[in-house]
């Protein structure tokens, strides 16, 4: 379970000027959820998003997820938590751009040092369950937006996480490509894992297989 | 069953390295570098000249500081000449009956000697008289004398240098040169040998033959010599004798092998001078190098650490990232630089960077760079350059690793 504690972020501009990202937020997501946040550019959602992966610390506050205070977590056992229970899908897919679809994907596997065939395999099951396998070898950036982000979904998928957290997933993409993204998304829920989802983009309002749709208006939780 | 045993432990080693290295996290950092490969190119291109340049100050000095070591090893205890208004002139060889009387003396020898200038060839030799059955005043004088003799009833006969041997061949005097005298006139004298001595810089330029023959060339009297050296039982009585000596004869100059060190590192500390402000340019680079690194990563290089967070990695992950990377280009320029150092003053001698340094060549005809294998060199080498490049990689790297990775990435 992902419980949000009175969450407030605020983001400092300079000495003088601060932006209230959050306010006092209140919010918890049981397993196996699929919660689309939406609301407009800048609402919050994306925050809400980096505070759950331990990205960035709140304010004031706590992230509590299965018992485990994010939150407090240092750094280095922030990563830690994150490599092993959060895969996160970005706008902007984040990937790096002069490496190959396989070695974007392996790049959560790398710190963890495993046996050559175990990452394999690894690799080899999300290339397939994403469709992306036939473009292993293709430089990252010279795919179109859409390969772009089968790769990205690859990626946060490669180590089984419990949790995967897509920001905007869709903004990027024309309409085929987000209905598109909506099944992969159908898929990934039905393999039990809990999913957030920030959009501004009405495809995701109204799906039968989303359990809440929560409305982030700035900072605050209507 | 032995072939299964081998691949058992090749299998067990495997294990072992990969539980210790992360070949995954090496095999990134190869690629971070090829994917940047022009500009790391040429960082490993500087990076390999300055190591160049560095170690060939070193090998060089080193060459020379040996060859100096063993030169003034070699150079006499005391040596007395006769000076007049302040000038060197030749002095009484008999005073040598009078040295040997003073106590603590062992030895004393009437030198004969000067420097004969081949105007063909534009270079000075070093021209060494010797009695073959005294007592010589140098090892590799006793040697040579040993070997060869200089005495010849029908003609004179001179023992050259490797270096003097290859000059004259060079203009055509395979056997023999004529020397011209004070008074125009020539004096031949046969080339009996070459000879190999301690040192090559003493040896290279030098021709020995009997005092007589020497004394003609130079239209010198019999009963003089060009200076006299003393051997001391006691080294540390030398200053004693010298004093006793300089107390004898008032008109003398006796120099000690302690002032003639002294004159000699001298000569050696300027030209380190030299090459101390070349140093100095190339570490001057190096640090515009470093400092243009450490003063922080492009946007590309920020976000990728900011998006390996996000996705994991942790701190500790990163900077092994980093330092392998790092590590790869300096290590690998710096066997570079340290090889090519090796071929160029080992093999090449040095071309350019050697006249600077032996900057009495046209009195050394001839002086090659001894080999010598420094340990402490190569450390020097390698813990000026590898470790300075890789803290100036790693240092930016965490300061962008520790940030949040959400204000990164954004």
């Amino acid at each position: 379970m992902i419980q949000l504690k009175d969450i407030t972020k605020r983001y400092e501009i300079n000495k003088n000027n601060t932006i209230t990202a959050l306010k006092d937020i209140n919010l918890e997501i049981k397993e196996g959820e699929l919660i689309v946040l939406k609301g407009a550019s800048g609402s919050g959602k994306s925050t809400i998003l980096s505070l759950i992966a331990g990205l960035s610390k709140p304010t004031s506050g706590e992230v509590v997820i299965d018992a485990k205070h994010i939150s407090k977590l240092p750094d280095n056992f922030a990563s830690i938590f994150r490599r092993d229970n959060i895969g996160f899908i970005f706008q902007k897919y984040n990937l790096i751009p002069n490496l190959s679809v396989e070695e974007n994907i392996l790049l959560p596997l790398i710190p963890l040092n495993l046996d050559t065939k175990v990452a394999e395999l690894k690799l080899q099951k999300v290339m397939d369950k994403f469709e992306i396998i036939h473009k292993k070898n293709n430089i990252v950036k010279n795919l179109s937006g859409g390969e772009q982000q089968r790769v990205a979904i690859a990626r946060a998928n490669v180590n089984d996480p419990k949790i995967i957290l897509a920001d905007e997933p869709t903004a990027n993409l024309d309409k085929k490509l987000s209905i598109s993204f909506i099944e992969i998304l159908k898929q990934m829920k039905s393999s039990n894992k809990t999913i957030i989802v920030a959009t501004h983009d009405p495809l995701f309002f109204g799906l039968d297989f989303v359990d809440r749709e929560i409305e982030i208006s700035r900072g605050n939780i209507i | 069953m032995l072939f299964q045993l081998m691949l058992y432990l090749i299998h067990t080693m495997e294990i072992k390295m990969r539980d210790k290295i992360n070949l995954y996290l090496i095999e990134y950092a190869i690629n971070a570098i090829l994917r940047d490969k022009y500009k790391n190119f040429f960082i490993l291109s500087i990076f390999t000249m300055l190591t160049f340049l560095l170690s060939s100050v070193f090998f060089i000095t080193n060459s020379i500081k040996y060859e100096l070591d063993l030169t003034l090893d070699s150079l006499p205890q005391i040596i007395v000449q006769k000076t007049k208004a302040g000038r060197v002139y030749d002095i009484d060889a008999d005073i040598v009956d009078d040295i040997l009387n003073i106590s603590g003396v062992n030895n004393a020898v009437a030198r004969v000697w000067g420097y004969y200038y081949f105007e063909n060839i534009g270079v000075n030799f070093t021209l060494v008289g010797v009695e073959e059955f005294e007592k010589q005043y140098k090892n590799s004088l006793e040697k040579i004398v040993q070997k060869t003799t200089l005495e010849d009833a029908n003609r004179s006969i001179m023992l050259v240098g490797r270096g003097v041997k290859d000059m004259m061949s060079k203009s055509y005097y395979d056997k023999y040169f004529n020397f011209i005298k004070p008074d125009g006139s020539l004096k031949k004298v046969f080339i009996g040998g070459v000879f190999d001595a301690d040192t090559q810089l003493e040896s290279n330029d030098m021709i020995v033959m009997s005092k007589d023959t020497l004394r003609d060339i130079f239209d010198m009297d019999a009963s003089k010599a060009t200076d006299i050296v003393v051997e001391v039982s006691n080294p540390k009585e030398i200053p004693t004798v010298a004093l006793k000596i300089k107390q004898k004869y008032p008109d003398v100059r006796v120099i000690t092998n302690d002032d003639l060190r002294v004159s000699y590192e001298n000569i050696f500390d300027y030209k380190s001078g030299v090459f101390l402000a070349l140093f100095i340019i190339s570490l001057f680079t190096f640090f515009m190098i470093v400092y243009d690194k450490a003063s922080g990563l492009s946007g590309e290089q920020k976000k990728e650490i900011g998006i390996l967070k996000a996705i994991g990695w942790r701190v500790d992950d990163v900077l092994k990232e980093k330092f392998y990377e790092s590590f790869i280009i300096s290590f690998f320029s710096y066997l570079l630089g340290v090889s090519f150092a090796f071929v160029f003053v080992y093999i090449l001698q040095a071309p350019w960077l050697r006249d600077i340094f032996v900057g009495y060549s046209d009195l050394k005809p001839v002086f090659e760079l001894p080999f010598v294998l420094d340990i402490e060199t190569l450390l020097l080498v390698f813990f000026l350059s590898v470790p300075i490049y890789i803290s100036a990689t790693i240092i930016p790297s965490w300061r962008v690793a520790t940030l949040e990775a959400d204000e990164v990435i954004r």
